[in-house]
């Protein structure tokens, strides 16, 4: 592993403090594991003319156009050519879980958020933040400045995961904010009703969205390393369970396992792309996800 | 099922603590948050099922383990075999001792004796209180409970071995007996024993467990004192050509020596014949070197001629140091007396009938020269009348003619005193009602009836057994005397035997040929056919010579006759210990009441009362060595002599296997055979108070343990 792809581990931007800096290594680690990727050198400038139809900004008519062919087209912007995104952030408590005491679900999240910030902002794609948590909290709107990075990752530093969580409500709510088609990349742990996040993930796939779902579990949660007896609690809801961890773990992971495959199945079905990650995945999973979902777009 | 500490058995209600512990005290399980919770909510009902049920297992081994501590350590012990009531209840106890005269047998500075007295004494002092001991040996008698343990203790110390032993089986059958009049329930008969076979013959097994069938409990244990691999040389018991012989012959005496020993080399020892002379002394009379090698036996024979008239006694020894001196010496006597004289008496011409006779029981050769053991006299029938046979041991009528009835029965008072008669009939019968007469039928088998003819020369003598003395020289080669080469062509048969005649010897067809008829202290040898036949004549049949020119067999049948008709071969001089020595009289001794018997190691004890008619009976005959009996002095002067033996039963030192002596028990089980204290304690110990479950408890306690261990650490497994 080259000195710049190490910082594809987790553990190793874990000790990185400033985001921004996490954001740069975690890309430039993965673009130079890219040089022979089919993705290497695709084009950002890219523009046309359209034919305009009602709804479009008047402002937004190419009067030139007009003037040579007496007909309205609309000049359309770099921006639409590229994607937009919105980094969707769970703030649930549970994503400030941490098995091993080294990154939260949320840090992992907010990291992979960063990076692709960072690609997107590169690549001119505009992008945006919102954080939820029962409800949309903090959101900001997509640009393709390069200002838009710093700001970005200033709120993502900013916010902190804690309390109740409703994925559904504020996916929907996130639905009817979006005016054009966008890539919603949502980086939660769903640990929330299957069917009602899966509902509002088909919805904003109704909408015309691409939704990528960034499915962040803790390692622990993937592997369950227990044993003896434990009690475990849920901190959201502060149940208690008290059970004997060895002779549970089978039935655990058999559990994880089905409510992944739920999601994996029906993602695949609405055409969602769905990206199980834990907390001790190299993050490029999550970069090559964004790459071709972009691939297809363009 | 007993405990040694039954009050820790209270220990077992410590089996509350893990209860209470379980209760109230219940381990916190580590904690942890787990945001994935709602997923594993839906499997937990299960999970809390099986967590119970390993609590409650994990209870269980905990209870289980504290309840088997307490158990273990109150020492519980399960009874196996006939143990009653607690370790420390009296019992009745029967010390049964070998004390054959092979428990001599040293090693170590130590006879088995002593090791079994050892032994003994060290059991006395680990018998309950207030228990019943009752101490047996081979030498038999009553026995009885002692009134206290130190009374067992001085009766054990006393023990000594005795040369006429009984066997163990008969004195573990004395022990049943005795079991049987103890009250206590707790019996027990414990054997010292050196192992040997002989001390177990199967013959009395049956009694034996007829007798113990008899208590409803016995303990027994066998407590072997026995040496695996002895070392020994022995003697067999001497046998002698004859015990009572004339001055003219020789006395052949033979032994078996051998040697046991776990070593494989040949052995020589020197083999010794001593005789007593006038003063009492030993003498040496020959010497004997033999190669021995371990388990073989060889024969040594010594032969000795020019033996005084009188009682001769000697001891044969075998030199060289052993184990076992007991068997190491063997005594013999025998009687010498003047030659017996013999009256042939024939019709004429009396010489030609009497030549075979003479010649094979005098040969000239041996006559000539004064070696014969007999002196014969040869007689016309017809002067039988008027000769006076009152100098004769025995007088032989040789094919007979008719006899005057003074002759008769001048003939029955001579064998009325204790003599003998030979009666050979052949062709001067004549007329059978010549021998019919009321004299006659006093002597004869009976009436004679009809010549028989076998002119064939098919038929000939077949003794069924030889068990008769006068056929007793047959028996070593019994099945090679070649008897059909000495055919009988006539015989003379009897109708209505006397009721007293029995059939010494049957020709081959089942005819009876020789009878013998005792009549008072004497008896009457009756052949039916001629001994001696004229040569001349055609015979009546071959027995001289026979077909084969072989006279040897004749020769030794008219000797055995003739040991048998002068009283030669009644003589018995050489007993084995404990048995009751018989002594003849001679005719001409006046009886008497009083005898002194000079036993070994110079004994002296009157005999009294113990001589009936012209016998005399001895039965202190419990030492070894050589004995003599005395009374009076001048020429009505008694001196017989006899010895005894150990016999070789006795000393042998053939161990017995456990499985044969399972057979010698049948159904009574008994405890194997315990060497040292340790083993008796312990065997004594698993049947009397039962075997203890300590260490078998402790194993299934550390195994209790070690699964409380382990589940209790895949419950409670500490975080790394």
């Amino acid at each position: 592993m080259s000195s710049v792809e190490r910082y594809l581990q987790p553990s190793v931007i874990n000790q990185i403090k400033r985001l921004d800096l996490r954001a740069q290594f975690i890309v430039k680690g993965f673009l130079h594991g890219l040089h022979a990727s089919p993705f290497h050198g695709f084009s950002v400038e890219f523009s046309e003319h359209r034919k305009y139809t009602p709804g479009d900004d008047p402002k937004d008519i190419d009067w030139l156009i007009y003037a040579k062919t007496d007909k309205y087209y609309v000049k359309k912007f770099e921006a639409e050519t590229n994607i937009t995104g919105y980094l969707a952030m769970d703030l649930s408590r549970s994503m400030a879980y941490t098995y091993r005491q080294e990154l939260t679900k949320f840090d992992y999240a907010v990291c992979l958020a960063a990076a692709l910030c960072y690609l997107m902002i590169h690549q001119q794609d505009p992008v945006g933040v919102v954080a939820f948590d029962t409800r949309i909290r903090r959101s900001l709107a997509p640009k393709a400045r390069r200002s838009q990075l710093a700001q970005v990752l200033s709120l993502l530093a900013s916010i902190r995961p804690a309390g109740q969580t409703d994925i559904a409500q504020s996916l929907n709510q996130l639905a009817a904010m979006l005016r054009h088609a966008s890539l919603v990349m949502l980086f939660s742990d769903l640990l929330a009703d299957p069917e009602g996040v899966l509902q509002a993930l088909y919805r904003l796939r109704h909408g015309g969205h691409d939704v990528i779902v960034f499915h962040v579990i803790d390692e622990a949660e993937a592997r369950f390393p227990f044993d003896g007896m434990v009690e475990l609690e849920d901190p959201e809801s502060r149940q208690r369970l008290t059970l004997d961890a060895d002779a549970f773990r089978a039935d655990y992971l058999s559990a994880i396992e089905s409510f992944r495959q739920r999601y994996r199945r029906e993602c695949a079905q609405a055409r969602i792309d769905y990206v199980p990650l834990d907390t001790s995945m190299r993050f490029d999973r999550a970069l090559m996800e964004y790459l071709q979902r972009r691939s297809v777009r363009s | 099922m007993t405990f040694v500490n039954a009050t820790l058995l209270a220990g077992a209600a410590m089996v509350a603590l893990p209860i209470i512990l379980h209760l109230i005290m219940r381990r916190k399980p580590r904690y942890f948050e787990f945001p994935a919770l709602r997923l594993v909510q839906q499997r937990h009902e299960t999970n809390q099922r099986r967590l119970r049920l390993r609590h409650l297992l994990l209870l269980a081994l905990r209870a289980a383990a504290i309840c088997l501590l307490a158990f273990a350590l109150s020492r519980p012990s399960v009874q196996f075999g006939s143990g009653v009531g607690s370790r420390e209840a009296p019992v009745a106890a029967v010390l049964v001792f070998d004390t054959a005269p092979r428990m001599q047998y040293r090693q170590g500075n130590q006879t088995r004796l002593e090791a079994a007295r050892e032994m003994a004494l060290w059991l006395l002092g680990q018998l309950p209180a207030d228990s019943q001991v009752a101490v047996l040996d081979s030498r038999g008698g009553p026995g009885a409970f002692h009134a206290d343990i130190a009374t067992a203790r001085q009766r054990i110390e006393r023990l000594e071995t005795t040369p006429a032993a009984r066997s163990l089986t008969e004195t573990v059958e004395d022990a049943a007996q005795l079991l049987r009049q103890s009250e206590l329930d707790r019996k027990e008969i414990y054997v010292f024993t050196d192992q040997c076979r002989a001390a177990w013959p199967s013959a009395a097994a049956a009694r034996m467990q007829a007798r113990l069938a008899d208590l409803r409990d016995v303990g027994i244990y066998l407590i072997d004192v026995g040496i695996e691999q002895p070392t020994n040389t022995f003697l067999g018991l001497p046998r002698l050509s004859a015990q009572a012989m004339s001055t003219n012959g020789s006395l052949v005496a033979y032994t078996e020596v051998g040697l046991i020993s776990p070593a494989a080399a040949t052995e020589t020892r020197a083999v010794e014949l001593y005789l007593l002379d006038d003063q009492g002394q030993l003498r040496r009379a020959g010497v004997e070197t033999v190669e021995l090698k371990p388990g073989e036996t060889r024969q040594v024979e010594f032969r000795i001629g020019s033996l005084p008239i009188g009682v001769q006694q000697g001891v044969i020894r075998v030199l060289g140091q052993d184990g076992l001196p007991a068997d190491d010496e063997r005594y013999f006597t025998v009687s010498v007396q003047k030659p017996w004289t013999i009256l042939l008496a024939a019709p004429a011409p009396a010489d030609e009938y009497a030549y075979f006779v003479r010649n094979a029981l005098a040969p000239d050769t041996a006559r000539l020269r004064g070696q014969s053991r007999f002196v014969c006299t040869v007689l016309d029938q017809r002067r039988l009348l008027d000769h006076n046979l009152q100098s004769y041991s025995s007088v032989w009528l040789l094919d007979p003619a008719p006899l005057d009835p003074v002759a008769w029965k001048n003939l029955a008072d001579f064998v009325a005193e204790g003599r003998g008669v030979g009666i050979f009939l052949g062709r001067n019968v004549g007329r059978v009602d010549a021998f019919a007469g009321t004299a006659a039928l006093e002597l004869l088998p009976g009436r004679p009836s009809l010549q028989a003819r076998r002119p064939n020369g098919d038929f000939y003598f077949a003794p069924r057994d030889y068990e008769h003395p006068v056929l007793a020289v047959f028996r070593p080669v019994a099945g090679t005397v070649p008897w059909q080469a000495f055919p009988v062509f006539r015989f003379w048969q009897f109708e209505e035997l006397a009721p007293n005649t029995t059939v010494i010897l049957e020709g081959n067809d089942g005819s009876p040929l020789f009878y013998e008829r005792p009549l008072g202290a004497g008896r009457v040898l009756t052949l039916a056919t001629p001994l001696s036949d004229r040569p001349d004549a055609k015979a009546w049949n071959l027995l001289p010579v026979g077909v084969i020119d072989n006279a040897a067999p004749f020769v030794m049948l008219c000797h055995q006759m003739a040991d048998y008709l002068v009283g030669a071969a009644d003589e018995m001089l050489n007993y084995t210990c404990g048995q009751t020595a018989v002594l003849n009289l001679a005719p001409s001794v006046q009886p008497r009441r009083s005898f002194l018997l000079i036993a070994p190691g110079d004994l002296r004890m009157p005999l009294s009362g113990e001589s009936s008619g012209n016998r005399i009976a001895v039965s202190a005959t419990e030492q070894p060595g050589n004995y003599r009996v005395v009374a009076g002095g001048g020429d009505d002067a008694v001196d017989l002599g006899f010895s005894a033996n150990i016999a070789p039963e006795q000393t042998e030192l053939d161990r017995i296997s456990l499985d044969e002596l399972k057979e010698v028990f049948g159904p009574f089980s008994f405890q194997p055979p315990a060497r040292s204290q340790e083993q008796i304690e312990r065997v004594v110990s698993g049947t009397r108070v039962g075997r203890e479950l300590f260490g078998l408890i402790l194993v299934i306690l550390a195994g209790v343990l070690a699964a409380e261990y382990l589940t209790a650490n895949r419950f409670y497994r500490d975080a790394e």
